[in-house]
């Protein structure tokens, strides 16, 4: 009688232990993804403060591409005000395509190119670029691993009493994702 | 999970590293307080506190300064200025980002030939030091790539072990190149112990370099694997820390200096280390099969990597608009 509930008490302990510690390998997973999601914010905010300076930059040497130019300043109001990672990553890859176009079309400006603000700027942007990737490729880590834990048995349980929700991808064009699928070991 | 795995075994095995330490250097203590003052109890324990107190100081010094010593070995002046470096500064940067650490210190040794290493104890306290034949030959992708190996050692708590190691081999392999000088210099014979003394010294002499080449192999190869595929994953871009390896294996020149107490550190160890041999006592796998995986990552399409002239964001951007 008394094994009986020795066994018991000790996979009650064991259940209760395994709760815990999933629980708490969630907050972590949820809280480094929040991170994640702040430091996209930084990184997306430095590239939408570039952008003024740039657009007066490239106005002063070619001031009749008015149309590249607009397309830029819009693309950089609609993504500072789009909403949920859906709509951002949206957003913000329209500004990335403007702002190709403009770097494009600064190529037949000798002068402009020839601008050392102009090349500052350029470097900058294109560092800041670098960033962005690098801070969504950390905030996917975590989501999917997140993801994974919420969705999967048994932790599937714990994530619902904590009332953990999935979260969603920040998905940029980035055709250096496809290259590497997953770190096989 | 196989990086919380890692670095869960890095932590204790940090910790057998400082036990095992002091049981060497328990040992050599023992040695030569027999060889010092013979059988007698109360010299024993005069000479033993000294070793203890020595010990405890330099497993102190190694939990604090651990990273600073060895970036002095390597000869590494601290970058603080982006334009100091502006390449590596950048690649560290954007590195850190992808592994979501915070960004360690950057240093930069004058040493034409092409190596890398981290150091430090934590996540928080950590350094990365190029030579600059590195900066000198990699171009971004490239460098991108060791950048992202020596980042993922600090991720997964790779740096702390083998910085610990570092500096325990180091003072070890210090100790007992003075007590061999001690035992050599201190003709004095009289006592029937000193004959007995002096086979247990010259016993630890040559027994503590093999103690540290123990600790240098409790580093084990897989976590240079281990390290390669994290920075593939952190890059996305295998082909740069290939190309890389490939260059900085092939490069003929030597070291600066014999740095053979942080040569476990370096990306690819400095040749003078490597040259004894591949198989048994190498601390990294051959860079060969260190290709060969990151060719599997790669899919097949390791040898693309071309220098690019603009950067891969910069081409992207182009990309887009064309």
């Amino acid at each position: 009688m008394t094994v009986v509930i020795i066994v018991i008490a000790a996979l009650v302990a064991i259940i209760v232990i395994w709760g815990l510690a999933t629980y708490n390998r969630l907050v972590r997973l949820s809280v480094s993804a929040e991170e994640g999601e702040s430091e996209i914010d930084v990184q997306l905010k430095r590239r939408h403060d570039l952008i003024p300076n740039l657009v007066e930059t490239v106005k002063g040497y070619a001031g009749h591409e008015r149309q590249t130019l607009e397309r830029v300043t819009e693309a950089r109001g609609a993504a500072i005000s789009a909403q949920g990672p859906r709509d951002r990553a949206a957003a913000e890859g329209e500004l990335s395509q403007a702002l190709g176009r403009l770097l494009a079309v600064a190529e037949s400006y000798p002068d402009l190119k020839a601008n050392q603000n102009f090349l500052e700027l350029q470097r900058e942007l294109t560092a800041t670029e670098d960033r962005i990737q690098a801070a969504r490729r950390f905030y996917n880590t975590q989501v999917e691993a997140l993801n994974t834990k919420i969705q999967s048995l048994p932790s599937r349980i714990v994530a619902g009493m904590g009332n953990f929700r999935e979260r969603e991808f920040f998905e940029l064009e980035d055709r250096a994702d496809a290259e590497v699928p997953s770190v096989a070991f | 999970m196989l990086l919380d795995d890692q670095i869960r075994r890095n932590r204790w095995k940090s910790w057998a590293l400082f036990a095992g330490f002091f049981v060497i250097y328990a040992a050599i203590g023992a040695a030569v307080s027999v060889a010092v003052a013979g059988w007698e109890v109360h010299g024993n324990l005069v000479v033993f506190a000294i070793f203890a107190a020595v010990a405890i100081l330099v497993v102190t010094f190694t939990l604090f300064m651990g990273d600073d010593m060895a970036v002095a070995v390597a000869g590494g002046r601290r970058i603080q200025d982006r334009r100091e470096a502006p390449e590596l500064w950048d690649a560290v940067e954007t590195m850190s980002l992808a592994a979501g650490i915070d960004t360690p210190r950057i240093y930069v040794s004058e040493d034409r030939s092409p190596n890398a290493f981290a150091a430090g104890r934590s996540h928080a306290q950590a350094l990365v030091c190029a030579n600059r034949g590195l900066l000198e030959r990699l171009d971004k992708e490239e460098l991108e790539g060791v950048i992202a190996h020596e980042i993922s050692h600090v991720r997964n708590l790779d740096v702390r072990l083998m910085t610990y190691a570092a500096v325990l081999a180091g003072s070890i392999a210090l100790l007992s190149e003075f007590v061999l000088r001690g035992a050599i210099f201190s003709g004095d014979d009289d006592s029937p112990a000193g004959a007995i003394g002096l086979v247990v010294v010259v016993l630890a002499a040559v027994l503590a370099p093999i103690a540290a080449l123990i600790i240098q192999l409790a580093i084990s190869r897989r976590r240079e694997f281990l390290a390669d595929a994290s920075a593939a994953d952190l890059t996305r871009y295998p082909q740069g820390l290939a190309s890389a390896l490939r260059q900085i294996s092939a490069a003929q020149v030597r070291p600066a200096h014999d740095r053979n107490a942080i040569a476990h550190l370096y990306i690819v160890p400095p040749r003078l280390f490597k040259e004894k041999s591949a198989g048994l006592f190498s601390t990294h796998p051959p860079v060969s099969e260190r290709l060969a995986r990151l060719d599997g990552l790669a899919g097949g399409q390791l040898h693309v990597h071309r220098p690019r002239a603009r950067t891969a964001a910069t081409q992207e951007l182009l990309g887009a608009a064309e």
